[in-house]
């Protein structure tokens, strides 16, 4: 299958096991108010069993995005090519519209810390995540995309702002950025920059999808729950998003606190509400 | 510093080894460096803790949430995550809990482990479709004698020396539900999962002798001999038979093999 036209997806969320049931009960209010859903690639990088099933009866209803958390594209280890090999064979049973994880290490010396760790910000570092990003795509025979992770600290090496080091990895290797919204404010925040500056700085053409979450802001720095809702500021950056790079597919990513479908769909549909009015007021663009 | 001595330098802080990195970090206007990187730090332990409470949420029940935090954390400084998926961070959970003072003292620890991790392996185990007691209708009885199983993939079997497959459903649904922790018995516990549906079965040993005999390859009629030496020569017909018959009507057998008219055998 031809992966879909990104722009095309629309609105989707996060799939998550306890929606299982809900999701294949095909329940009326569900009808047309999620166009996909993302998976935790690892979640279902197994053998068998129930989430392999799941998984298949709602891909056979629903276009699906494969997002991982253990490409470690950073690290100074090799490459984990069992690890790839399991994903390029889950890609051709599930056949996602897109492949993501993240611009971050999450281990060396063959520990696995299970966290999306913060990259110097550096020549050699971006040199090191290019040559990376060319060999997972020439062995996935597709562009991957890769999303900002919320980060706590800098390096004081780091040589470019964050967004100059993410568009410089697409203009050399061709991937796609999956832009988190929520993680551009909660790291704007911890670092003290503009979160427009970041957004306004991404090229248009870049942008595969976009996460939308929640966060628990502690006073003098944020950290990236996914545990409830978008606030705020968070909503009004999406507006601002839209209005800079056009319809894009988006979802809300919920981790933690997993409350009922029912209310993430209405949270989904706060956002296709306000991406249709930010398109309609181009004009707003900061 | 390069990238690698970085990363690894970064590591070796999480992990509380060194505090060298905080020298190449910066916080913000308003939190130092090492506040800031104590967020990664609590996060590490924290996430792989909540993660070893998903995958054994009977033995976290039993040993209470502090005390299981605190040997969870244990266990991560001796066994660091080395899988893609979180999901197998804790593999060797049972061997450490049966190795370490003073978790070992307690059977109850590593016998809940075991069962925990044995269920959490049938989950997502590799699917296959099971035998049933058809498969034994066609064997002409000169052959029974040569029969050979494949388990079902997913098929675990351990032993235990405390009850733990009574103990783990109660546990579940009440933490606070008063064991008898001086309880002790001699049996193995089978899991396995029958579609999606993860099942489990107390054997007594020698159900569990003839099992693991079969599981290594052994033919029926060698399982006999194995269960006559136990049980007895003219008891051992009938138990064989009860073993064999409930291990396919459980649907803990994928293939039945035997030899055929004509074969070496």
């Amino acid at each position: 299958m031809t992966p879909r036209a990104v722009s095309s997806l629309g609105f989707g969320l996060g799939l998550r096991p306890q929606h299982y049931p809900v999701i294949l009960d095909g329940a009326p209010e569900l009808a047309g108010a999620i166009d996909w859903f993302e998976i935790l690639s690892e979640n279902y990088l197994v053998d068998g069993g129930r989430p392999l099933a799941m998984l298949m009866a709602i891909r056979a209803r629903y276009p699906v995005v494969m997002h991982g958390v253990s490409l470690s594209i950073g690290s100074t280890d090799p490459l984990d090519m069992d690890y790839l090999a399991r994903l390029k064979g889950l890609a051709a049973r599930v056949e996602p519209a897109i492949i993501s994880d993240h611009l971050c290490w999450t281990g060396v010396a063959g520990i696995n810390m299970h966290d999306l760790l913060p990259l110097p910000l550096t020549e050699e570092a971006l040199a090191h995540v290019a040559a990376r990003i060319d060999r997972v795509q020439a062995f996935l025979g597709r562009e991957i995309a890769l999303e900002n992770a919320s980060t706590y600290v800098t390096f004081t090496q780091d040589s470019v702002p964050e967004w100059e080091f993410l568009r410089e990895l697409h203009r050399r290797t061709g991937c796609r950025l999956l832009l988190d919204i929520n993680n551009v404010h909660v790291s704007a925040f911890n670092h003290d920059f503009r979160a427009t500056d970041y957004v306004d700085a991404i090229p248009r053409e870049a942008v595969a999808y976009i996460h939308l979450a929640g966060h628990e802001h502690n006073g003098t720095y944020i950290i990236d729950t996914h545990d409830r809702p978008v606030v705020e500021d968070v909503w009004q950056l999406y507006a601002h998003a839209v209005r800079r790079f056009g319809p894009v597919a988006t979802m809300i990513e919920r981790d933690d606190r997993i409350p009922p479908l029912a209310d993430l769909v209405r949270e989904l549909a706060q956002a296709r509400s306000l991406a249709a009015s930010a398109l309609s007021r181009p004009a707003e663009v900061a | 510093m390069d990238l690698s001595r970085i990363e690894h330098t970064f590591q070796d802080g999480l992990l509380g080894r060194s505090q060298d990195i905080l020298r190449q970090l910066r916080g913000n206007a308003r939190e130092s460096a090492e506040t800031m990187f104590a967020v990664y730090r609590n996060a590490y332990w924290s996430r792989l803790a909540e993660a070893l409470g998903n995958d054994f949420p009977a033995l976290k029940a039993l040993m209470g949430d502090q005390a299981f935090d605190r040997m969870a954390r244990a266990y991560i400084a001796r066994h660091p995550s080395q899988h893609p998926s979180i999901r197998w961070a804790g593999r060797n959970l049972p061997a450490f809990l049966a190795a370490e003072a003073p978790y070992r003292d307690e059977p109850w620890f590593t016998d809940m482990a075991r069962f925990d991790w044995g269920l959490a392996f049938a989950f997502d185990a590799a699917a296959a479709p099971a035998a049933g007691l058809a498969n034994l209708a066609g064997v002409p009885p000169e052959f029974w004698g040569s029969i050979r199983l494949r388990f079902h993939p997913t098929l675990d079997a351990f032993p235990v020396s405390t009850p733990v497959d009574e103990a783990r459903p109660r546990l579940l649904e009440n933490a606070a539900i008063a064991l008898d922790r001086q309880a002790r018995c001699a049996r193995a516990i089978m899991v396995w999962r029958v579609e999606h549906d993860v099942r489990f079965r107390a054997i007594d040993p020698l159900e569990h002798a003839a099992l693991e005999a079969m599981q290594a390859g052994a033919t029926f009629g060698a399982m006999c001999e194995l269960v006559a030496r136990q049980a007895g020569l003219d008891a051992a017909p009938a138990r064989a038979a009860q073993i064999l018959q409930g291990w396919l009507e459980w649907g803990a057998v994928a293939i039945v093999e035997h030899d055929e008219l004509g074969s070496a055998a």
